[in-house]
């Protein structure tokens, strides 16, 4: 029994080897995808982000703000243009993605505590590019608002240490946890790769009944009388162990190499790929055993593995999305995952807390592979 | 031939969809018999032979093949082996592979494997993928990845149709000892050549079995084409 068992494992690992699409899909797709994302996220935030300046004023105080914006953390100040045509003509041609234009006479309404308006333009085409970009030249209006202001109360005749006081009174301190630097590439880097490592194991699992019974050699295996079920739970053992190296390897790759933090033990972690691991393979064991072809079951396992990234409200808040949604991307045990890694990985919540996600993939693993065996025996009837 | 029956067809239909395949076939093969199915393109042959080597379900009657109601019990497959009709062997494996791997799911030994290989004379082609094989080579396989079990019952599926010459004789060489070793042959065929090979044969046609000597069968194939010979034919 174990001699054939072994036997099965031994010629789906070469199946799987030797099938060069399928090795290169699993081999490859997510090692790539790694690498990949890691050199994409290598700025791990959005620096530089090109600014240019039209002082239409030039006046010592214009010139004051001109500087503190050149000195403005992630800002770059790539020139100095003349009109605020020229300003929207370089947005227009994506050659900055900040603009400040500093009116007539700024300096001397500042002088008189004359209302006066800086208009800061940010290029929000892209939404990534301009959430930093607002971030950034906050942290310049914020401090130039608030010197303007104390300037003014003492203009004022108040006290100097009243007036400053006036404006520290409400000391709001902000702190970023679990990713202080907002950094990208914590969030997204191993995300990402673990988003294309499931659609290839989607793909590998897909083929899994359907692999089998919709070839011609199901005939000598259904002659020979040798249990299906003995067939099925070899060769998934072989499937979720190949799956299980892959992610060991963008573990390491992202652990080990990249040095991306990690907020609960790896133990934990690889823990928890396992069960997902094995609710995405009942997934694909499912579709295989609904598909009449190995073409349509690949098919139907993309079309769950390939919007569920998004659908898991990893980068989109689930409460963000439509009402009639939110339950449903429940659904899908990618949703679970993702959700659970993004703990895992930045808060490491406990045991107690992480224990729902783990009961709801082992709930999909269960559900999947019973309705796979009674649609395979139903089909075989 | 002896008197015992090691397989027995009672009133078999099978239907798929709305079309009756098999409408009441009744057959018993003795042991040391090579029995043939004789049937053209299309006539069912292919399902009774998966019925009888239990890898189609049917719709009605009973079969039983080494005493075992196929219904319910799938013992008799370990002491059945079958040769299909189309390349069913496993593509992605090589020769030996497959005998390796057949043997396996048979329970078969490593001396089944080395028994069969000197049988079918697969010792040069055993590195060789499946895919790439000549007909007579891959029919040999066949036989070989059947007998591994040392099979008392053999189902085979045109065995020996388009094959080499060589590899024809060799097969209808080993069919000799499986049957004086009391074993029992249900042969499916479409070409008239094989009827010398059997000891009776039943045509199958329109989902019904008849029974004929193999000299009484060629005679009523032969009368039916000249039916159709018009005056003036060569």
């Amino acid at each position: 029994m174990f001699k054939t068992n072994l036997m099965i494992m031994r010629r789906e690992l070469g199946y799987m080897w030797r099938d060069r699409g399928l090795r290169n899909i699993l081999l490859l797709g997510p090692l790539l995808g790694i690498l990949l994302f890691a050199a994409i996220y290598s700025a791990q935030t959005i620096t530089n982000i090109p600014t240019a300046i039209v002082d239409l004023d030039r006046s010592a105080s214009s010139r004051d703000m001109a500087g503190k914006m050149e000195n403005a953390p992630n800002l770059k100040v790539v020139s100095y243009l003349q009109s605020y045509e020229e300003l929207e003509e370089s947005i227009q041609q994506g050659i900055i993605v900040v603009g400040v234009l500093i009116p007539e006479n700024f300096g001397r309404d500042v002088a008189l505590h004359r209302h006066t308006r800086v208009l800061l333009i940010i290029d929000a085409s892209n939404t990534i590019f301009a959430t930093n970009a607002s971030t950034a030249v906050l942290g310049v209006t914020r401090t130039l608002s608030a010197e303007i202001g104390v300037r003014t109360l003492l203009a004022q005749g108040m006290d100097p240490i009243k007036a400053k006081n006036m404006y520290v009174s409400l000391d709001l301190k902000e702190e970023g946890w679990f990713n202080p630097t907002l950094n990208y590439a914590y969030f997204l880097v191993l995300a990402l790769a673990l988003n294309i490592w499931q659609q290839c194991c989607s793909i590998a699992a897909s083929i899994n009944i359907i692999g089998e019974t919709g070839v011609k050699s199901w005939l000598q295996i259904k002659a020979a009388g040798f249990s299906k079920i003995q067939l099925f739970v070899s060769k998934s053992i072989i499937h979720i162990t190949v799956f299980m190296v892959m992610a060991l390897l963008i573990y390491f790759i992202a652990f080990g190499i990249f040095k991306i933090p990690l907020a609960c033990k790896l133990s934990t972690l690889l823990l928890f790929t396992l069960v997902f691991t094995v609710a995405l393979h009942s997934i694909g064991t499912l579709m295989s055993s609904i598909a009449g072809n190995a073409v349509d079951s690949t098919r139907f396992s993309m079309m769950v593995a390939l919007p569920s990234f998004v659908l898991s409200g990893y980068t989109w808040p689930i409460e963000a999305m439509p009402g009639f949604l939110q339950p449903v991307v429940w659904v899908i045990p990618q949703t679970w995952f993702f959700q659970g890694f993004n703990y895992l990985s930045f808060k490491n919540p406990g045991w107690q807390f992480m224990a729902s996600y783990f009961w709801a993939l082992i709930a999909f693993a269960l559900i999947c592979y019973s309705l796979a065996t009674v649609i395979t025996a139903w089909k075989e009837r | 031939m002896s008197e015992q029956v090691l397989v027995e067809a009672k009133d078999l239909v099978q239907k798929f969809f709305f079309k009756t395949i098999l409408n009441g076939v009744s057959l018993q093969a003795y042991a040391g018999e090579c029995l043939g199915i004789f049937g053209l393109r299309g006539s069912g042959k292919t399902s009774l032979l998966h019925i009888l080597a239990g890898v189609d379900r049917f719709s009605s009657g009973t079969v039983k093949v080494l005493g075992d109601d196929i219904k319910k019990s799938q013992l008799f497959k370990q002491r059945t082996g079958l040769v299909t009709q189309e390349p069913s062997l496993f593509q992605d494996l090589n020769v030996i592979e497959n005998l390796d791997y057949i043997a396996a799911l048979k329970n078969a030994g490593h001396a089944d494997i080395e028994r069969v290989i000197a049988l079918m004379e697969l010792h040069d082609s055993l590195r060789h993928p499946v895919t790439a094989l000549d007909a007579g080579i891959y029919q040999r396989l066949s036989l070989a990845c059947a007998l591994l079990n040392s099979p008392q019952v053999l189902v085979v599926d045109e065995l020996i149709k388009d094959i080499d010459l060589f590899s024809r004789h060799l097969i209808i060489k080993q069919l000799k000892p499986f049957l004086q070793s009391g074993g029992t042959c249900i042969c499916g065929f479409s070409n008239i050549e094989m009827l010398i090979h059997t000891d009776r044969t039943g045509w199958l046609d329109n989902g019904r079995l008849e029974f004929y000597k193999p000299s009484d069968l060629r005679e009523k194939w032969t009368t039916m084409l000249n039916s159709f010979q018009e005056p003036g034919d060569a």
